[in-house]
């Protein structure tokens, strides 16, 4: 504790005075890690927005630019990326799923040591084909706890069969467990909803049409 | 026609006719359409003052301040201040005072006297921030922040647009931001939404030609004594038992649903309920009238689907979050680590930047 109030004075005797409201103004000693996660019958998908406070910045920067040439290469931010996805702990049902980098965005330099920049990550996980019952997704994400504000959310579901039961945090949200349950359910596509009734409709009138023109016949 | 022809043709008038109110069901979640109030006053109140306003301003203004209904400035707003964030449309201290005026007009026009107040009380907030010992990044000393590499804070770092052509019937939408604030109106017809918009302040309280002012006061006080008229069972199902470090659909999260949680709004008692009403109205209410009674009525309509979740000390005055979310509203109270600054968001899900009433 003492080494973080102490970085946190460095930091802010480094930022200095022209910094003052910034400073006040936003997150200073935390590194802001926001998870959010979608969950599909055979994938997870992930989206992480990662804010590093003014006081932290210029650790995680030193973090991301290994050659320490001022300068975040494209090789360093993705390298920085996967590193921060192979820290999440993931688990199925108790079997481990491994998530991997579908992109990233890396801010500029300026607005890191603002405590402003967003870096945002997307991952996806496969999962194992689920069956129609209850599920148990655990996420646990361990980058840089030392310094982490944590948040952790699921995404409604885009898929009707999929519902969420309950979502379950430790303290500081750095554990995440989705509860989710798959029914069997078969239901349509809202898109097809109108397609599948016009058609229902127009082949009830032709029966009736059918049946009124064969009961024309019949009585003549 | 026999009998039986005639059944069969009734069954499918009733199948088509069911079919168009089925689709907007399925679309909006099940919600009640959320009806304009009365004939578009508002709207008559808004196109006038924001055709008054692009009428003042020089072809160069204009061409900062207008956009296209569709342009990707609809979505350009932040609860950071210029310098960091860059708006790209038109700057009030660019402006001549009577410019200016016809801008803040405009606001005025699409918000309720409430909600005007509130916006201002945010501004003079962010003036106080800037006086009170910074804003030497940007600001009065040194002029504007952007593209100086430093942040800019006060009433001059506000910024407006009209998106679109102000109309009675066409879309169009006025942006209005700055520094811990974003206020996004879509007009269509006599309709207008006020999502997402983002209400912040910082300092949360201050003193203004001797007066006490609270920006989002209210919203604070209303939140803390809704969750102390629960009771021990209510609570316990509304509190988080985590820290929710700051909001979860933000500036930048547009189009996502987080799963709900806390207690169900049907689960409150009556008084309760209402409680929780007039605390949403906090952010509902900032609209015009016509908009809001439309948006109270809608969220009143979903009560069995709309959920309260709190997290942190119950004792006023302590750092809390709190979130409302029902099947068209996301309403997120985040203090930022101290009770001196506080971000929140208002959005529907269904209705950001109007594409429910545009669709309609």
């Amino acid at each position: 504790m003492r080494a973080r109030l102490l970085t946190l004075t460095m930091a802010l005797a480094l930022a200095g005075v022209s910094r003052e409201v910034s400073l006040e103004a936003h997150r200073l000693d935390e590194y802001l890690q926001a998870t959010r996660l979608m969950v599909s019958l055979d994938r997870v998908t992930l989206e992480m927005d990662l804010t590093p406070g003014v006081a932290v910045a210029p650790a995680i920067v030193k973090t991301i630019d290994t050659n320490g040439d001022g300068v975040l290469s494209e090789a360093e931010a993705d390298a920085y990326a996967t590193q921060v996805v192979t820290s999440l702990v993931m688990k199925l049902d108790g079997e481990p799923v491994q998530p991997r980098l579908d992109g990233r965005q890396m801010p500029g330099l300026n607005a890191l040591h603002e405590g402003t920049g967003v870096i945002r990550l997307r991952a996806s996980a496969a999962l194992p084909r689920t069956r129609t019952g209850d599920h148990h997704l655990f996420l646990r994400n361990t980058h840089r706890s030392d310094i982490a504000a944590y948040l952790a959310n699921a995404l409604v579901p885009d898929d009707d069969r999929i519902g969420i039961t309950g979502q379950r945090r430790d303290a500081v949200q750095q554990e995440l467990t989705i509860d989710y349950r798959v029914s069997g359910l078969h239901t349509w596509p809202t898109s097809l909803a109108f397609p599948i009734g016009a058609l229902a409709a127009l082949g009830l009138a032709a029966l009736a049409l059918a049946h009124a023109k064969n009961s024309r016949a019949t009585n003549q | 026609m026999s009998r039986f022809s005639r059944l069969l043709l009734l069954a499918a008038a009733c199948v088509l006719s069911a079919l168009p109110i089925a689709a907007r069901s399925l679309q909006r979640g099940g919600a009640a359409p959320a009806p304009a109030a009365n004939a578009g006053g508002t709207t008559a109140r808004a196109v006038s003052a924001a055709t008054a306003f692009l009428a003042t301003l020089s072809d160069a203004e204009r061409a900062k301040a207008a956009f296209p209904f569709d342009s990707p400035q609809k979505t350009n707003w932040s609860n950071l201040p210029t310098g960091i964030y860059q708006r790209n449309s038109l700057r009030l201290g660019d402006l001549a005072p009577a410019k200016r005026n016809a801008a803040m007009a405009v606001v005025a026009a699409v918000l309720s006297a409430n909600g005007y107040r509130k916006v201002n009380d945010i501004m003079n907030g962010d003036e106080v921030l800037r006086t009170g010992g910074g804003g030497q990044g940007g600001g009065r000393g040194g002029g504007r922040g952007g593209g100086r590499g430093g942040p800019a804070f006060g009433l001059d770092e506000y910024y407006i647009a009209i998106l679109g052509t102000p109309s009675p019937a066409a879309p169009w939408m006025v942006q209005f931001g700055g520094h811990h604030l974003a206020i996004n109106v879509t007009i269509v017809g006599a309709s207008n939404v006020m999502t997402p918009s983002l209400p912040a302040a910082q300092p949360a309280s201050y003193t203004l030609n001797g007066q006490s002012i609270r920006p989002l006061g209210a919203e604070n006080d209303k939140g803390f004594a809704l969750i102390n008229a629960l009771n021990a069972g209510q609570q316990a199902k509304a509190i988080l038992p985590s820290r929710v470090a700051d909001l979860v659909l933000g500036a930048g999260q547009d189009g996502k649903t987080i799963q709900p949680e806390g207690i169900l709004a049907s689960e409150l008692t009556p008084a309760q309920q209402t409680m929780l009403f007039d605390l949403a109205h906090e952010w509902v209410g900032i609209l015009n009238d016509e908009g809001a009674n439309a948006k109270m009525a809608e969220l009143k309509g979903n009560l069995s689907r709309t959920y309260f979740a709190w997290s942190g000390p119950t004792t006023n005055g302590s750092v809390a979050y709190f979130r409302i979310q029902g099947p068209t509203v996301v309403i997120e109270y985040a203090p930022q680590g101290n009770v001196d600054h506080i971000h929140t968001i208002y959005r529907d899900p269904t209705n950001d930047y109007g594409a429910g009433l545009v669709k309609r």
